[in-house]
């Protein structure tokens, strides 16, 4: 994991390296003579490749200094009498298919035009079909209405039990239709139509039978309705299905999605941490951190672009990605708070994930001077006790200092995940010192 | 109609199937074409003022290091490449490093305090970096006696890595490694390397 924090680090590295390095044009672009329709060659080219270091950006856009070095090898290439086409070859050769901006439209990339296509074609058969089932249904509610008003009769009620015979018989044909239709014997088509114009017989039925019931209450037996007996029960399967799909949708996105949940920052990537960022914390447990650490990022972000001066924004931004293994952007805002309070009390923090950086990256010396530097700004710095102790304990083995800085740790620190961790290594370093 | 309840829901399926897979793979993984392609050759300068070819180190097993002195990750990785050094030196490895956008002061300053004796070139503007395909710094390629790429170390190798690869290609003597080269050229867009149980790319094979 820290191997991947080394590269994310080393990538960012240059990236901020790069936009102060921008500025310097190296001698040789120079040799070739600026013609615009030359430069517009090299700027389509380059726009057309993805920058392996700055990985959202094509190498026009990214300030990158490998950026620059393939934007001049482009420039040699065409120079040379390459067609822009063979200098994108020749990247791709190098770099994979991965370094085009825009995919070629073959093989499985051709999914990405066709998918559009036929996204719209299942949209535009589901919006017809669904029409015609409205149309359908237009047309039942209006031609029995006219055509079938003498079989119904649905304005002159007739006596109850002509109309509770009707009923059966039309329960009865519906149950028929749907054994037919079971049996094989009907078309899916077919079934619909049919039962449509029953299920309104029914209906109609139905409803003049209320009414008759209601105008003499005493000539209708009171008895529930229900719709098409298997009407409720495929209704509520859709539902579940739809709620299933729905839970599992966003359960993927939960899942897969937490690093990439938050604004865009300044020179951030449109994936946030996705694709640029790996969490690789520290081999001590740091401050709990969850998935809304990254909104506060954001927002702590958008503070000290406000105002660069803000020095607990910048502390805690210092915490945060040294949780979430950033630890070259830790390091950068740590130092910029220590720089601009190198002596308060505030800066005892900065200091100390410094401390614990430099020590993750074996610099045993830069990280107790460090430490101390934090434990003397302010004495009673969880952290920074802790790390110190571990640092005379792993690194310079100097037990009877490690037992001491545990001691101090473990006198004012909260218990918490690490504690029992520390006791043990304060006993283990105890019995080494007097061992010795 | 019954079928339609049913075909609006079951629509999204391949969707979710698919933002299952997309979005559980690991972006860090960009499939490199170059394992089982012969190795670029360059002619550069050394940190001494030399000159160094690597077609001239054809027929003995090459690791090309590119680092440089600002890069974090290649300090951790140094000591184990002058381990590596030590223990293979006998059975014929050779390493090269490349110097990635540094200057030959910092570079040389880096190497005098970390140690490591072997050559160690400068690749002003890149030319080379770009010939190999590199994404950052530190990459190692790992190149048989035949002068074909075996494997691309993408970060800092390990002891684990150095032991898993090179007594391979050093076995390989003077023999192409097992695998064609289409192993690697075949497949989806451009050879993805994880996809090939037996050569794994680092962060398949890397301990966890």
């Amino acid at each position: 994991m820290l191997s991947r924090s080394f590269v994310t680090a080393t990538l960012a590295w240059l990236c901020i390296a790069a936009t102060a390095a921008a500025a310097q044009t190296r001698p040789d672009s120079a040799i070739i003579p600026k013609d615009p329709a030359f430069e517009e060659k090299v700027r389509e080219v380059a726009s057309s490749l993805r920058c392996p270091v700055c990985q959202n950006n094509s190498i026009e856009e990214s300030p990158s200094l490998l950026a620059q070095d393939m934007k001049r090898e482009i420039r040699q290439r065409l120079a040379a009498g390459d067609s822009p086409d063979a200098v994108r070859q020749y990247f791709i050769s190098r770099y994979g298919e991965w370094v085009l901006t825009k995919p070629r439209a073959a093989g499985a990339n051709l999914s990405v035009w066709l998918l559009p296509i036929v996204a719209l074609l299942g949209g535009a058969v589901v919006v017809w079909s669904a029409v015609r089932r409205w149309v359908r249904q237009g047309d039942a509610a209006r031609v029995p209405a006219v055509a079938q008003s003498s079989a119904v009769a649905p304005a002159v009620p007739d006596d109850a039990a002509d109309l509770r015979s009707r009923r059966a018989r039309l329960q009865a044909g519906l149950q028929e239709l749907e054994a037919e239709f079971a049996a094989g014997r009907l078309a899916a088509r077919d079934l619909a139509i049919l039962k449509e114009r029953d299920e309104t017989d029914l209906a109609r039925v139905n409803e003049a039978l209320k009414r008759l019931k209601k105008d003499a209450p005493e000539a209708g037996r009171p008895r529930s309705e229900r719709p098409s007996p298997d009407g409720p029960r495929s209704v509520w399967l859709a539902r579940l299905g739809w709620g299933v799909g729905l839970a599992a949708f966003a359960l993927i996105l939960v899942v897969s999605l937490r690093g990439a949940v938050a604004a865009r920052t300044e020179g951030g990537t449109i994936t946030g941490t996705q694709v640029t960022g790996g969490a690789a914390p520290l081999d001590m447990e740091l401050q709990k951190t969850g998935p809304l650490d990254s909104l506060r990022i954001a927002r702590l972000e958008a503070q000290i672009r406000g105002d660069s001066t803000n020095v607990p924004a910048l502390i805690e931004l210092g915490h945060l990605y040294l949780a979430q293994g950033l630890l070259d952007k830790s390091i950068l805002v740590d130092t910029i708070a220590i720089r601009l309070q190198p002596d308060a009390p505030s800066s005892a923090e900065a200091f100390a994930h410094l401390g614990m950086i430099l020590w993750s990256l074996g610099q045993t010396d830069g990280a107790l001077k460090s430490l101390d530097k934090a434990v003397f700004l302010r004495p009673e710095l969880p952290e920074a006790l802790m790390y110190r102790g571990i640092i005379y304990f792993a690194g310079v083995q100097d037990m009877r200092a490690a037992a001491e800085a545990f001691d101090q740790y473990l006198a004012v620190a909260p218990p918490d995940a690490n504690t029992g961790r520390i006791r043990a290594m304060r006993d283990a370093a105890r019995q080494a010192a007097a061992g010795s | 109609m019954r079928w339609q309840r049913w075909a609006i829901p079951a629509s999204g399926v391949p969707v979710l199937v698919f933002l299952a897979w997309g979005l559980t793979q690991d972006p860090h993984t960009i499939p490199s074409p170059l394992p089982g392609k012969p190795a670029p050759d360059f002619a550069l300068q050394t940190l001494t003022g030399d000159s160094l070819r690597l077609d001239d180190l054809k027929g003995q097993v090459v690791l090309v290091n590119f680092w440089a002195s600002w890069c974090l990750a290649c300090r951790a990785e140094h000591p184990v490449m002058i381990e590596a050094a030590k223990r293979y030196r006998d059975q014929g490895l050779r390493i090269v490093g490349v110097v990635y956008e540094d200057s030959r002061d910092n570079a040389r300053a880096w190497i005098a305090e970390r140690g490591g004796d072997w050559p160690n070139v400068l690749d002003v503007g890149s030319h080379t970096a770009i010939k190999y395909g590199l994404f950052g710094v530190p990459e190692t390629f790992f190149i048989g006696r035949d002068g074909r790429i075996l494997f691309k170390q993408i970060g800092p190798v390990d002891q684990d890595v150095i032991d898993r690869w090179v007594p391979k290609l050093l076995a390989a003597g003077s023999v192409a490694p097992a695998a064609p080269a289409d192993t690697f050229a075949e497949g989806r867009s451009a050879g993805h390397v994880r996809a090939s149980p037996e050569f794994p790319t680092a962060r398949g094979a890397g301990p966890k």
